[in-house]
């Protein structure tokens, strides 16, 4: 495996585990300064696709800082990535990542865990300097129904 | 469609005795007698932008709907139920189809609701029955009030413009143009009806919300938005301005909504269960649906202009998802906040019971927009809401 790749799938990797953590500073650490969030949905019931949040970073600096200030389910969630496709781009600055997510809570009472979501992250990644960053995440949710919600986007 | 052709009425009424069966639920009971013969919101026009499109929709009744727009541009609505043998005909969300057929027996409808072939039908029926006799069960559809799709499943109830009266009168200026949808999702909530509706009604739980909180609380005027009932239980709140710089993460906003004062919001609750709530650049639409007493699908729709640019329905979207997206600050509060209401009204517990007694002369912290609706669902329901199980064993306060 190409070490470009492991690198990778490293970076998608830690990216959930930080965000499991609720570790946010983490999170962005592996951002680059031009990255943008972004959830994305396609709804057949009004035959369009759907952006449900688009965040440069200090705007998801900003949705992070505001958490504590919110009432929240604070039920921990559990992502799992799987990366299939790295495509790198002719110049080697950077890279095409898509990867399947399936997001699980576990409920604080108990502990019983449930699917909660799935889609795919798709990513832009910079190689322009090591480790690599995202520049890039565009979360297409398949799931489009999640109860009474959460304030965390995957 | 309403026809009669060559139909023996015996014929057609031990067909329908399979069908029926008697739900004994209050629940039932509520989905019958509050919501059976209301106009009911089912889409949204531009949810059907071509001849032959159809929007399926689950009426709160529990009764399948099909809203089609036929060839000549009419829209209509009709059970989604095969009048043979009781199947459903349409099973996509959405689709375009020049003719209805059902996949267990391929009975075929046009968009009028006419049954256009019975497969083998001399050969089966002879001369007792035949298309004219097949035709669907036509509801009654209008469209108004913003380009929205009504539906009343009662063949008797009053017209729409009599339904609505002068409640959205407030808003009408700003739905004069063609609008669009652009955010569709529903949510399953355990939790009742009313309690979102409850929560779509009243601004004291303004306290729920930080933002709310710190800064629309502290505005000049936030006090004197006032409540106004209207005949058939639906409920305003008159409008106000909104200070977005107030709010982190807010400041830039340009697109806002024609006619309407930059920051402005208007909230109209259309009884029993649908929220227009027009606030700054988005008009969000929740339409509730009860799945049984302590069981609720919300969908909500954000909507803009048809005639949005690229850009200004992109500030549209973002100014929506920022409070009202999946993820948005305010949603997920509102609806953890009815879900702890359902966990703790479990049947079987002791708290089922609500105040709802502020009084403050109509104003933003009174609770007289949720009475009034209750004035409307105890003429309904032929008991008081303080009595909801009709058995009068009811707690008071002297």
């Amino acid at each position: 495996m190409p070490t470009d790749r492991i690198a990778i799938e490293e970076l998608v990797y830690r990216s959930c585990l930080a965000l499991d953590a609720g570790d946010f500073k983490a999170y962005l650490a592996l951002c680059d300064d031009g990255f943008r969030y972004t959830v994305t949905a396609h709804s057949p019931e009004i035959r369009k696709d759907m952006v449900w949040l688009d965040h440069d970073k200090a705007e998801m600096q900003l949705l992070f800082n505001n958490l504590p200030r919110h009432n929240s389910d604070h039920s921990p969630l559990a992502r799992h990535a799987h990366v299939y496709t790295v495509e790198t781009a002719a110049d080697g600055k950077s890279a095409e990542v898509i990867s399947t997510l399936q997001v699980y809570k576990t409920t604080l009472d108990g502990g019983a865990t449930e699917l909660f979501a799935i889609g795919r992250y798709i990513d832009t990644v910079s190689l322009e300097s090591a480790p690599p960053r995202l520049s890039k995440r565009i979360v297409r949710l398949t799931t489009r129904q999640f109860g009474f919600g959460y304030h965390v986007p995957f | 469609m309403l026809s009669s052709g060559c139909a023996s009425r015996s014929f057609r009424r031990r067909i329908s005795s399979i069908r029926g069966s008697t739900p004994t639920t209050r629940s039932f009971e509520e989905q019958q007698k509050v919501f059976g013969g209301s106009w009911i919101i089912g889409c949204h026009e531009s949810e059907l932008p071509g001849a032959f499109d159809y929007r399926t929709f689950t009426h709160p009744s529990g009764t399948p709907l099909i809203i089609v727009r036929g060839e000549d541009q009419k829209v209509r609505a009709f059970y989604n139920v095969c009048p043979h043998r009781g199947n459903t005909l349409l099973y996509d969300p959405v689709g375009n189809a020049k003719r209805i057929t059902c996949i267990f027996h391929q009975w075929s409808f046009d968009t009028k609701g006419n049954c256009v072939d019975i497969t083998r039908e001399q050969q089966g029926f002879q001369d007792r029955y035949c298309k004219a006799d097949a035709g669907l069960r036509e509801v009654r559809a209008e469209i108004g009030y913003g380009g929205f799709v009504w539906v009343n499943l009662d063949d008797n109830a009053c017209t729409l413009k009599e339904y609505i009266g002068d409640a959205l009168s407030m808003l009408e200026e700003y739905m004069s143009m063609p609008l669009e949808v652009f955010h569709y999702h529903k949510a399953v909530v355990n939790t009742n009806y009313k309690l979102w509706h409850d929560t779509n009604s009243e601004f004291y739980h303004d306290y729920l919300h930080y933002f709310n909180r710190v800064t629309g609380m502290m505005q000049p005027g936030y006090f004197d938005r006032k409540y106004t009932g209207y005949p058939n239980g639906h409920a305003s709140v008159g409008s106000m301005t909104i200070k977005y710089d107030a709010y982190e993460g807010s400041k830039a906003r340009g697109v806002g909504w024609p006619g309407l004062a930059p920051g402005g919001w208007i909230l109209i609750d259309i009884f029993p269960a649908m929220t227009y709530n027009l606030r700054t650049s988005v008009l969000r639409m929740d339409t509730s649906i009860p799945l049984g007493p302590n069981k609720l699908l919300v969908e909500f729709r954000g909507l803009g202009l048809k005639s949005d640019t690229p850009e200004q329905r992109a500030e549209r979207v973002r100014d929506h998802n920022t409070i009202w997206g999946p993820f948005g600050r305010n949603l997920h509060e509102d609806l953890l906040a009815v879900h702890g209401q359902g966990r703790a009204m479990q049947p079987g517990s002791e708290p089922h019971w609500i105040i709802q007694g502020r009084e403050e002369n109509m104003t933003i912290h009174d609770e007289g927009g949720m009475r009034h609706f209750y004035r409307e669902w105890s003429r309904r329901m032929e008991r008081e809401a303080f009595d909801p199980h009709g058995d009068r064993n009811v707690a008071t306060v002297a």
